[in-house]
């Protein structure tokens, strides 16, 4: 790892030049090992040795009363979680602003993802721009931006009252509805995105012959455009499932601490109170639960598209 | 239907289409637009309508120790996690694409592995990982710097692989043999001919990886040491205590600096062919 990640980029391209030469003098595999190893060892002794050590954590015991970890097997830790209503409660909430979250992106990003493909306008770029820059600034800025619309003296409240629309301002922040909104917001890009590639890759041919045949635009969309977009529904869909059900600032932020995710909730069990078995097993049930789902909308669309 | 009716219903169709696509545009624009109104206020208190319009929230963000330590830390670590994953994930990509060999796939998909895990499940990982390296080694691993950036190693190398196959996968193999049989070296071949071709994998490769590392929170929530804090993460626990002018104008300069770096990377790859 140390003599790996002091190579420098130039001396790397003149190993990626050798590999050519290797390749013809017949020493390929050897050059392939040279090539491919040092990432795929940072990779594995990075990830996967820690997923493991993870897990086995998970069937550690934890002492309340000293704070200590104490090496045991057991699955009380899993017990605990699946045994307390709060936390039954917490995976729950989850899955239900995951799955609202995901619905939602479907809906909204379809639209923009088809004019994004088949638009010609030379703004095309720019618009395609503003969908990725969000993307990049990261969550809690964007968290911020709906603070400042949110707060009972933001732009929201202030708009409805100076209208006298309402006297009282609404309770928006640190409620499901914020960031339900906030998450929204984070995951639409991702979905668009995905869309935006496969839908690209239809041909507008096939549209046309289906409104020439006199086909409703609705009946083309259900009968068409839906099924020859499948595959970026799904890689959509599921992307967005994930970040949903992982989603850190934005429920730490908008939904305030009484609104517990399972992400902050692993982060409170590591960092807060150091129990680290029980953090290690709600960090595997949280990655289990978002696994099953995700291979489960695999096998179903799997399962429609083939009939 | 009648086929006026069927045009009617299609211009309806349009209007209803556009209508959507701008909403959806408008959701994931608004947080930005305002924030950086809010940067510009002249009170403290983020109360609309404003009171004024001032300046001076930008030069208070330099007395803001947190932020400029975050800034430079993120810098840091953004740059040379982006450095050293090119150095391995360009290799490594040119190897998946150009060689056969059993598990060769398994190794694809390993290398694209960090990005399918969460990034929460990466940091607690990573921090029980630094914890047992620590009592192994007996030397220093939890919270230090270099500990910080192999993490961040990691989430850039599946960006590199994957912008790199990508741009690999179109790529004319009959020109690199055109210029072998001209007589150039595989040396020559490999830096006239193969990282030109596939140089806007690179560029796409490099700023995915830059910001992918620079605007990391999850992973680097568990990774970070005491007085050691990346600027995604000061950004959340300023959030967690007030929101301000201060804080609007701090993500203000995240989002010109993603902005301008994107804006450059759009010269050598159109962000349409890889994204």
């Amino acid at each position: 790892m140390a003599i790996a990640s002091t190579t420098t980029a130039p001396a790397d391209t003149a190993a990626a030049a050798r590999l050519i030469a290797a390749e013809e003098r017949g020493g390929a595999r050897l050059t392939a090992a040279m090539l491919v190893t040092p990432a795929t060892i940072l990779v594995a002794v990075g990830l996967l040795i820690p997923l493991v050590i993870l897990f086995r954590y998970s069937l550690n015991e934890f002492v309340t009363q000293r704070k200590l970890m104490v090496e045991a097997v057991t699955i009380a830790n899993y017990a605990k979680f699946f045994t307390d209503p709060y936390y039954i409660n917490v995976l729950v909430r989850t899955l239900r602003v995951a799955v609202t979250v995901t619905a939602i992106c479907l809906v909204l990003g379809f639209p923009l993802a088809y004019v994004l493909a088949r638009t010609q306008s030379r703004f095309k770029n720019l618009l395609l721009m503003l969908v990725v820059l969000p993307l990049f600034v990261g969550s809690a800025v964007r968290a911020a931006g709906w603070m400042t619309l949110f707060g009972s003296k933001g732009a929201i409240n202030a708009t409805l009252m100076g209208l006298g629309l309402i006297s009282t301002p609404l309770e928006i922040m640190y409620t499901e509805t914020a960031v339900i909104i906030g998450i929204t917001a984070v995951n639409l890009p991702f979905m668009v995105l995905s869309l935006q590639s496969v839908i690209e890759n239809i041909g507008r041919d096939v549209e046309e012959a289906a409104f020439s045949l006199g086909a409703h635009p609705l009946a083309m969309f259900r009968r068409v455009l839906w099924p020859l977009a499948l595959p970026g529904v799904l890689a959509g869909t599921i992307l967005t499932f994930i970040l949903g059900m992982n989603a850190y600032a934005t429920p730490v932020l908008l939904g305030g601490p009484k609104f517990q995710m399972m992400g902050p909730l692993v982060y409170g069990q590591f960092a807060g109170v150091n129990n680290w078995p029980f953090g290690a097993a709600i960090s595997f049930i949280l990655m289990t639960a978002t696994l099953l789902l995700t291979i489960a909308a695999n096998l179903i669309v799997q399962r429609r598209y083939r009939r | 239907m009648t086929s006026s009716a069927l045009l009617d219903s299609r211009r309806v169709g349009r209007w209803a289409l556009n209508g959507a696509a701008g909403l959806a545009l408008a959701v994931i624009l608004t947080p930005l637009v305002f924030v950086t109104w809010l940067a510009f206020f002249r009170q403290e208190i983020p109360s609309f309508p404003p009171e004024g319009y001032s300046l001076r929230w930008f030069a208070a963000i330099a007395d803001e120790k947190k932020f400029v330590d975050g800034f430079s830390l993120s810098l840091q670590l953004g740059v040379m996690a982006t450095l050293i994953g090119l150095a391995l994930g360009v290799p490594a990509a040119l190897c998946v694409v150009r060689f056969r060999f059993p598990g060769r796939e398994a190794l694809g998909s390993l290398l694209l592995l960090p990005l399918m895990v969460p990034g929460v499940v990466l940091g607690t990982s990573m921090y029980v990982f630094h914890v047992e390296a620590e009592n192994a080694l007996d030397v220093d691993v939890l919270g230090t710097f270099w500990a910080l950036l192999a993490g961040h190693v990691i989430i850039v190398i599946p960006w590199v692989v994957r912008l790199v196959m990508a741009s690999l996968a179109g790529f004319d193999r009959t020109i690199e043999e055109a210029a072998h049989n001209l007589g150039a070296n595989p040396v020559t071949t490999f830096f006239r001919v193969t990282l030109p071709m596939i140089r806007p994998g690179i560029v796409a490769a490099g700023l995915f990886g830059f910001v992918t590392s620079f605007g990391n929170l999850e992973m680097s929530l568990f990774l970070v040491g005491p007085g050691r804090t990346t600027l995604p993460i000061a950004i959340l626990q300023y959030l967690e205590w007030r929101i301000d002018p201060t804080i609007a104008a701090v993500s203000v300069l995240q989002i010109l600096l993603i902005g301008g770096a994107m804006l450059v990377t759009d010269r050598f790859v159109k962000i349409s062919r890889v994204v």
